[in-house]
């Protein structure tokens, strides 16, 4: 093969995953040189062997079963015992249920009280993180290393990016709980400043611009894209922490 | 959790269950291993499932695989501690994948080269991204979703992956 670079190219090409005007230019490609077309048919022929002689699995029954026991199990022994509702029960349940029709007038104002609860929630992290130890799990400014790191801490992968370039270089990464939930902690340095970003995949649909918050001299960012709910907790300056925040927003969308 | 969500649950992800299998299967390279990696892996997504959006652009069939696809590098690394228990290191596998030259591993090993046995031998990370694209269909951005690597990276993993299966199919035909 003379074109080693081109390997690659050529099996995304015939994977189906190579951009429209990229397979333009490789099929004139390979219209004309001979050794390229003799790899392409390698290939296919390779695919072909593959398909023929490597098989795909089914499930045996046996294990199907396992899997069905197991879950019931785990599923039964995590939940809250349920009353049965027979009997006298019934006029006890229906005052509850008018009770909730009631109460549902104050759910906005739960909401706010619980996003407060989540704020207090990051900034303890936030400020358990400052103590010495706890800054980063994987301590690298490489986002290649950090990104993977998660990989099996958790069950979403998070976007990592270095702002190093412009001041804000990545530091490392660690798991931190919040929210009820095993969340990731990415950790960048400004100066002597540190700031920390949480993450975690997103319940509901992106918000506009971050909402910010002051407590105890610190400022918490916080705001939604279409994937992950964001915090940024830092005791930089707002006007700095609003920087990073649109670079942080700028990264997700490109990365989009 | 209650019946219906457990309920739920068993509708989006049991129908993936051969495709979780046969990846396990490749994975620990032994029938009775894959089970109990499937087995754990189905709980581990039982437990994270409320975490999982199916509208978030990722398939309940990748999420779960990603699930198996790490139970799977969890149970290697407790259970062989073999080379790749520690982090992958890109350069070094990627090392030992070329460096593997099909005429040296043919002389040493007389044997017959077959394509499964060079699949076999592939290095995990190499195994699994043939898996998942030539078995279960996924598409690079899914790869990279489950193995938690850059596209570029899946892209020429595939192809060094390749690379290698073809000069066992060639020696294979050629003897």
């Amino acid at each position: 093969m003379t074109h080693p670079g081109f390997e690659a190219q050529l099996d995304a090409y015939l994977d189906g995953e190579l951009a429209a005007v990229d397979a333009g230019e490789l099929e004139a490609h390979l219209a004309q040189c001979a050794e390229c077309a003799r790899f392409r048919d390698g290939r296919l022929a390779l695919r072909a062997a593959i398909k023929a002689r490597i098989p795909a699995f089914q499930a045996p029954d046996t294990l199907r079963q396992r899997v069905r026991a197991s879950l019931r199990t785990a599923a039964s022994s995590s939940a809250p015992r349920r009353i049965s509702l027979a009997g006298w029960w019934r006029p006890l349940a229906m005052a509850a249920s008018l009770a909730v029709v009631a109460i549902g007038s104050w759910n906005l104002a739960l909401q706010r009280a619980a996003g407060s609860a989540l704020a207090d929630d990051v900034l303890a992290s936030h400020i358990r993180s400052l103590m010495p130890g706890h800054l980063t799990d994987v301590l690298s400014s490489d986002q290649h290393t950090v990104k993977p790191w998660f990989n099996g801490r958790l069950d979403y992968s998070p976007p990592v990016y270095d702002f190093a370039a412009r001041g804000y270089p990545l530091l490392g990464g660690r798991l931190d709980y919040v929210d009820g939930r095993a969340v990731a902690a990415l950790t960048y340095g400004r100066r002597q400043h540190l700031i920390n970003v949480f993450l975690w995949p997103a319940a509901r649909g992106p918000s506009a611009a971050p909402k910010t918050r002051d407590r105890q001299g610190y400022h918490l960012l916080h705001w939604t894209t279409a994937d992950y709910t964001y915090w940024v907790v830092s005791d930089l300056g707002l006007a700095e922490l609003h920087d990073f925040a649109q670079m942080l927003q700028q990264a997700d969308s490109l990365a989009r | 959790m209650d019946a219906s969500a457990l309920a739920r649950f068993e509708a989006v992800v049991l129908p993936h269950l051969d495709a979780a299998y046969t990846l396990a299967r490749y994975l620990t390279r032994n029938a009775h291993d894959a089970e109990d990696v499937v087995q754990d892996a189905c709980l581990r997504a039982l437990k994270y499932f409320e975490g999982f959006r199916g509208d978030a652009g990722t398939s309940a069939r990748a999420w779960l695989l990603a699930i198996v696809r790490n139970t799977a590098h969890t149970w290697r690394g407790r259970h062989r501690g073999d080379a790749l228990a520690t982090e992958f290191d890109e350069a070094q596998h990627s090392d030992a994948v070329a460096d593997d030259n099909p005429e040296g591993v043919l002389l040493q090993k007389a044997a017959k080269e077959t394509l499964d046995r060079a699949l076999e031998r592939l290095a995990p990370e190499f195994r699994e991204v043939i898996v998942l694209r030539e078995l279960e269909g996924l598409s690079y951005k899914e790869i990279s979703d489950v193995a938690g690597v850059p596209v570029g990276t899946v892209m020429s993993r595939l192809s060094r992956a390749r690379a290698r299966l073809q000069d066992a199919l060639r020696k294979e035909e050629g003897s």
